[in-house]
């Protein structure tokens, strides 16, 4: 049977999975460089995506993320002026007092001379941390985490279930301690300072707790519950995974950070550790018979979207690896960085991912109305 | 929980103890000439152990959940997360200032220690759920918290004004010894754009280092986390007594174990 070609897709949510890939790839290729224009490019590409391709109504975490980002390039500059920087230039801008620190602060000095390049630098690290805090921003802001609740492996069931539980009652908690905050100021209570938190938290807390035991009857009575689904010898396999991967983790730590061990007990015994306890997730899960309500289908579009992330990052990763001209731009003397158009063109596909993915529902619905 | 599952949740936990010391500390502990350090510098070794901790992390909470958890449980260690998470939402205003801490110690002092681990888990990651915040300092955080909490349970019995004064000074401890770990994740990470003398320079021994990050934290958080710990200690005298009493009322209530057998 053929499918019928249809002009647009039709609106649907993208695979969660999906977008953490593509913004997991974008942060990674904005790690490899600290070239300015390929990072306020990578911060374009994120926000761009983000207008195009966010679900109504999920808040809009970039912004969050863009804010901390800034500050985080302005405390980089802050501190590099106040208590100078790994790279010392020639150029110097001003000079600020400098403070002279007693013997023991070895290697530390306050004021003194701030160059050109010390403060391009901070600025370009600042700039790839910002860019790479943009692209988490993006993917929380493009597929909320909580749908990625739902993947997690049946042997994190139980914990799955808490958290899910967690997240439907901390609105109703915070709804509580404002109604208490109210009661409390009706009573003629500032409701502020130390000992009020206390007082807030009490009722609260007390409150939540016995909801929860009405909440625990209640999932008992729906069949949550005793029934262990693991078979002994399963639960026994994965326990000895665990216990053995861990081990072997441990091991290959060692082997990694002591510079006289044998080079097989590094980081192929850390490999081996990683798959074991890996292994110990799936193994509990394999016979698990729950079903899921409304899967998530994973089908064309979200291949696109993830090779759309993966491209500039395994692009940049490899210019970043053999050293290709523009990539990491020339500190001392400072000099406009240039600008190297495959990479660009690497970080442009992902911006692919917006055409490429569908329009979620809710957006598409206003979208209509508005045209 | 059965011995044999008793045994087996404290030997992973002190494995898992063990990768987070190599983790967090690995700037300290690499030797020179190790593949850690010529694994670049610093950033690969960074994106290494992310990853690591996120696994160690699903491994752990799979482990602690392995011999299957009740619905009172479930029920009572989500209901204290959302108050950690709700609790993290209402002070984001204040960065960094967590009043979480007095909860998690609370609450892991008297469900014990390792349900205190989950909770203190489960809290951060719901509140990272909550202010969609999840990175790649979530695994970390949440081995840090599942930590504190963990702490908490460990404690030395004590009664009345004794466990309240314990149960502060810890939280102190607790708020000050937090920020100086979390630090230490991203801290390689900042690379040669750290100040002078406060960055990681890999292959200058430990003791060098160690005096880079004393200036780093010095400089850089101390300013959060002494008002951090000061805070979590005060909240823990005010509010531990009755919230201890209502915590062990609810654990005492959860706590009808009949084993149920249907005979034929």
């Amino acid at each position: 049977m053929r499918r019928l070609p249809h002009p647009a897709p039709l609106p649907r949510l993208l695979h969660p999975a999906a977008w953490w890939v593509w913004g997991a790839g974008l942060a990674v290729a904005a790690s490899r460089t600290t070239n300015p224009f390929l990072l306020v490019l990578v911060v374009a590409v994120a926000g761009w995506v983000v207008l195009e391709r966010r679900e109504k109504g999920v808040p809009n975490a970039f912004l969050p993320f863009l804010v901390v980002g800034l500050f985080a390039i302005g405390l980089r500059v802050v501190m590099v002026a106040l208590l100078g920087g790994g790279v010392t230039g020639r150029v110097v801008l001003f000079r600020l007092p400098e403070i002279p620190l007693p013997q023991w602060t070895s290697g530390v000095r306050l004021g003194g001379a701030v160059t050109l390049e010390g403060v391009l630098a901070a600025a370009y690290e600042g700039l790839r941390l910002a860019a790479m805090l943009a692209c988490l921003g993006a993917t929380n802001a493009l597929a909320s985490p909580r749908r990625l609740l739902r993947y997690v492996p049946a042997t994190l069931y139980e914990v799955g279930t808490a958290v899910v539980v967690a997240l439907t009652f901390a609105p109703q908690l915070v709804d509580d301690a404002l109604r208490v905050r109210a009661a409390r100021r009706l009573r003629g209570h500032s409701g502020r300072g130390l000992a009020e938190i206390g007082r807030l938290a009490v009722p609260v807390l007390v409150g939540a707790l016995e909801r929860s035991l009405h909440l625990a009857a209640s999932m008992e009575s729906r069949g949550y519950g005793r029934a262990v689904r693991r078979t002994r010898s399963s639960a026994a396999l994965a326990g000895a995974l665990t216990l053995l991967g861990l081990f072997g983790v441990v091991t290959g730590l060692y082997g990694v950070l002591d510079g006289t061990a044998p080079l097989l007990l590094g980081a192929p015994m850390l490999a081996a550790g990683s798959l074991c306890a890996a292994a110990a997730l799936v193994v509990g899960a394999r016979r698990d018979p729950r079903t899921r309500y409304r899967r998530d289908p994973w089908q064309g579009a979200e291949w696109l979207v993830s090779a759309a992330g993966l491209v500039p990052g395994v692009v940049l990763a490899v210019a970043a690896a053999s050293g290709w001209p523009g990539v990491v731009p020339q500190q001392v003397p400072a000099t406009l960085p240039s600008v190297p158009l495959a990479l660009v063109a690497a970080i442009a596909v992902a911006a692919l991912a917006a055409p490429l993915a569908p329009v979620p529902p809710a957006l598409a619905l206003a979208r209509e109305r508005a045209s | 929980m059965s011995g044999r599952s008793r045994w087996r949740t404290a030997a992973s936990m002190t494995l898992v103890l063990a990768v987070g010391v190599a983790a967090f500390g690995w700037p300290f502990l690499a030797a020179p000439g190790s593949q850690v350090g010529q694994l670049g510098h610093g950033t690969d070794a960074s994106f290494v152990f992310v990853l690591l901790m996120a696994l160690m992390c699903l491994v752990l909470l799979a482990e602690l959940s392995s011999g299957g958890i009740d619905a009172k449980t479930i029920a009572v260690l989500g209901v204290l997360a959302a108050a950690g998470g709700a609790l993290r939402v209402l002070s984001a205003g204040t960065a960094g200032l967590e009043p979480m801490f007095f909860l998690l110690v609370i609450a892991g002092r008297a469900l014990g220690a390792a349900k205190g681990f989950l909770l203190g888990a489960l809290a951060l990651l719901a509140s990272a759920f909550l202010t969609a915040g999840i990175g790649p300092w979530t695994p970390f955080q949440m081995i840090c918290c599942g930590w504190v909490a963990l702490g908490a349970g460990l404690l030395p019995r004590a009664a009345g004004w004794a466990e309240r004064w314990l149960l502060a000074a810890y939280g102190l401890v607790c708020g000050l010894l937090y920020g100086a770990v979390m630090n230490l994740w991203f801290w390689p990470f900042m690379g040669s754009s750290a100040p002078a003398g406060a960055g990681y320079v890999p292959g200058a021994g430990a003791s060098a280092n160690l005096g880079h990050y004393a200036v780093f934290y010095v400089t850089t958080s101390l300013a959060w986390d002494l008002p951090r710990g000061v805070l979590t200690a005060a909240l823990t005298l005010v509010a531990s007594r009755p919230l201890l009493r209502a915590l062990r009322r609810s654990v005492r209530q959860a706590r009808f174990e009949a084993p149920v057998r249907f005979a034929p």
